[in-house]
């Protein structure tokens, strides 16, 4: 399989984080993590005040998400990760797979997906692009950069409400 | 966020008492469970129906595929509360040209824990077409105007105060004022909402008045039983008579875990409209109406970006919305979206995403719903769970293109510097004269980005099986003692927020049938199990 080869995949045993993080995952099959891995590389945002190192946080947030899909969607989310993982070479002819490419090299070969003239191409990356996005954005150091603070709006919110009944019930204590 | 002690004690929904209320995740063996009236889901129209029945004195079972999640347990954690609140963690599709995304609640309140409280009737035209055109009884306005008023009292709707509007609010009621339209305050069932804008992800202000918080307690306190976890999968019959329910719990991982059977004499189905057909489809029922004119509200998003920072997190969930244009099927509203979820709808390439969402605190994002003339169905799968398939038809394309341009006008108005368009061929607009572009663009869903939150009308009522599934009080045909209560029961879309309508609605069928179905109540309480369990 050596064609198949492109940029050598960084050893996931090696990193302890990875490690902990691969252990810590009971939904994703290793090869389904690696892939998903690759695919949040390619997709997560960058610059622009976007650099957070939390991919591995967006993957056990995906994780945490998968048991909650219907059995026909979880089969099609593992259907289509592997199609994405194999896409380069099915789609375009190209030696290479998802998970040997470098972040710009699969933010390009996600975006085609993107713009494919297949439905299903397009809906599947949505798919997985949502689930990205909503755990990457939704993540603390996210909307903190964000300049994003619901959680403290909560307490504000709450304790306004609280107030306003107190007043009301004073007012007309029946 | 931890809720502090001494806010727990000033909100009254956090002291809410749910008494007879088991988890189906406690279930350590097989059960059987005995009723004088069964109901299946707990949204708008079950959580209405179970305790109207309650306080007629019936015994009533609610079974409800979701959790109990109690308001103190909400929190802003995104993702946490989609898990916890939503149907497939939000992830259904239709399908049809265009995909449509369609989100529902899955928890003890159903919808109405996870919607915006947006709480209008059904407006006059439409009662008057349904009893006029579809020959149904007792469904004017007129008619209806006790069964609305009678919720209105409990989901207690009001509009919102000014100070909880947020910069966005009022630039979108100064938008739609400079182009002569009215920016009609909403209604929502809501008690002094203090603008958190988390409607979406469960209220923890306590202020939605959802069913969690009102019709839930109410059915509670007058003795009805609720048994959350637990999946009703088909119907048991007699004959043609419907006795009962089965299902199975559902474990913590949301996996099945033992299976339980309940009887009773009259069942009644508010799963809402897609699960509904599905489970009586999966027991073998197969009307001609079941499963068809399905109808969805069709619903754009466009995004207007401004110079200023708006912050639009800060400040109530859609304090107006544009009526004028109800007549010609649309409806616009705002609401700002939470960072995760808008992101991946927006428009560009992978690379843009991240220069646009820097900024979010600039968006205001504007929706326009339509209602539509086309229908879809609900199938049952290989899979045995419902799908949903819908085509827009031309005519409803040509509406939402009309919806999207009045919306980019409004965004404009009020002073947006760019609007993004839910069009994959037409992705943003720079400038008012863009809005021609809108218009002239050919009426394809091919390339449209849209969603929907409400579907209706898979088993609508008629006067007779050759046009509806049900009755027009909900019993459904050809089967005795078997019932649906939930937005299935409307013959077509009603274009405004359907939640009033169906809690109105529902209200009407069950004072129907405790009135004219007590007889065989009373037969089924001198029966074997009805005696045994009263």
């Amino acid at each position: 399989m050596a064609v198949l080869q492109g940029i050598p995949q960084q050893n996931d045993t090696a990193n302890p984080v990875r490690r902990f993080v691969a252990q810590a995952l009971r939904n994703l099959s290793p090869t389904s993590t690696s892939i998903l891995r690759a695919a949040i590389a390619g997709l997560r945002p960058r610059g622009h005040g976007f650099d957070q190192p939390i991919d591995e946080d967006v993957l056990a947030e995906i994780d945490r998400t998968i048991p909650c899909f219907p059995p026909l969607f979880r089969l099609g989310f593992w259907l289509g990760l592997r199609v994405l993982e194999w896409g380069p070479l099915v789609f375009t002819g190209r030696p290479t797979r998802l998970t040997r490419m470098g972040c710009d090299q699969a933010t390009r070969y996600l975006d085609g997906w993107l713009r494919s003239r297949s439905a299903l191409r397009r809906m599947l990356l949505f798919g997985v692009r949502t689930l990205v996005y909503l755990a990457f954005y939704q993540h603390p150091s996210v909307l903190h950069a964000m300049e994003v603070d619901w959680d403290r709006r909560m307490g504000e919110t709450i304790r306004l409400r609280a107030d306003t009944l107190d007043r009301e019930t004073h007012a007309d204590p029946r | 966020m931890p809720i502090p002690a001494d806010l727990r004690e000033r909100i009254p929904e956090y002291a809410i008492d749910y008494p007879n209320v088991e988890s189906g995740r406690d279930a350590r063996r097989e059960a059987m469970l005995v009723a004088d009236a069964i109901v299946v889901g707990s949204g708008a129209g079950g959580a209405v129906a179970a305790a109207l029945l309650a306080e007629a004195g019936l015994e009533v079972l609610m079974i409800e595929e979701g959790s109990l999640e109690k308001t103190d347990s909400f929190s802003t954690d995104v993702p946490e509360m989609i898990r916890r609140l939503y149907r497939d963690a939000g992830a259904t599709m239709i399908l049809g040209r265009p995909g449509m995304i369609f989100a529902e609640g899955r928890c003890v309140g159903g919808s109405t824990v996870i919607n915006g409280g947006m709480y209008w009737r059904a407006p006059d035209r439409i009662l008057e077409r349904w009893e006029r055109e579809e020959r149904l009884p007792a469904i004017g306005p007129g008619a209806m105007e006790p069964f609305f008023t009678e919720v209105e009292r409990k989901a207690h709707p009001e509009t919102n105060l000014p100070d909880t509007f947020g910069r966005h609010g009022v630039l979108f009621a100064e938008g739609a004022g400079k182009l002569g339209w009215n920016a009609t305050p909403n209604l929502r069932n809501m008690r002094r909402c203090t603008g958190l804008n988390n409607c979406a992800f469960g209220c923890p202000t306590g202020a939605k008045q959802s069913m969690l918080v009102t019709y839930i307690p109410r059915a509670l306190r007058a003795g009805a039983r609720l048994l959350a976890d637990a999946r009703v999968s088909r119907i048991r019959f007699d004959n043609a008579r419907a006795v009962g329910v089965r299902g199975c719990f559902v474990g913590a991982n949301r996996r099945p875990t033992y299976g339980f059977s309940a009887y009773a004499p009259m069942v009644i189905v508010a799963a809402g409209a897609r699960h509904t057909v599905g489970i009586l489809k999966r027991s073998g029922l197969c009307g001609r109406w079941l499963g068809r004119n399905l109808t969805t509200h069709p619903n754009a998003k466009v995004v207007g970006i401004f110079d200023a920072r708006l912050d639009a997190w800060r400040g109530a969930h859609q304090v107006y919305q544009i009526h004028d244009f109800l007549e010609q099927g649309i409806l616009i509203g705002y609401a700002m979206i939470q960072p995760g979820l808008l992101a991946a709808t927006l428009p560009g390439p992978i690379q843009a995403n991240a220069e646009l969402m820097s900024l979010y605190n600039h968006f205001l994002p504007v929706g326009c719903l339509i209602e539509d003339t086309g229908t879809g169905r609900v199938l049952l799968g290989p899979d045995g769970e419902p799908h949903m398939i819908y085509c827009l038809n031309r005519k409803d394309c040509a509406t939402l293109h009309e919806g999207v341009a009045k919306t980019t006008e409004l965004l404009f108005a009020a002073g947006a510097r760019r609007v993004l368009l839910p069009f994959a061929d037409l992705p943003e607009a720079t400038s008012p004269d863009d809005v021609g572009r809108i218009r002239s663009r050919p009426p394809s869903p091919n390339g449209m980005e849209l969603m929907t939150v409400h579907i209706m009308g898979s088993a609508r009522m008629g006067v007779d099986a050759r046009r509806g599934a049900t009755d027009a009080f909900g019993r459904v045909f050809g089967v005795d003692g078997l019932y649906v209560a939930d937005a299935s029961l409307f013959p077509g879309p009603i274009g405004v927020n359907p939640q009033e309508t169906i809690m109105a609605l529902v209200a009407r069928n069950t004072r129907r049938w405790i009135e004219t179905d007590a007889q065989r109540l009373h037969r089924w309480r001198r029966g074997p199990l009805g005696a045994g369990h009263a």
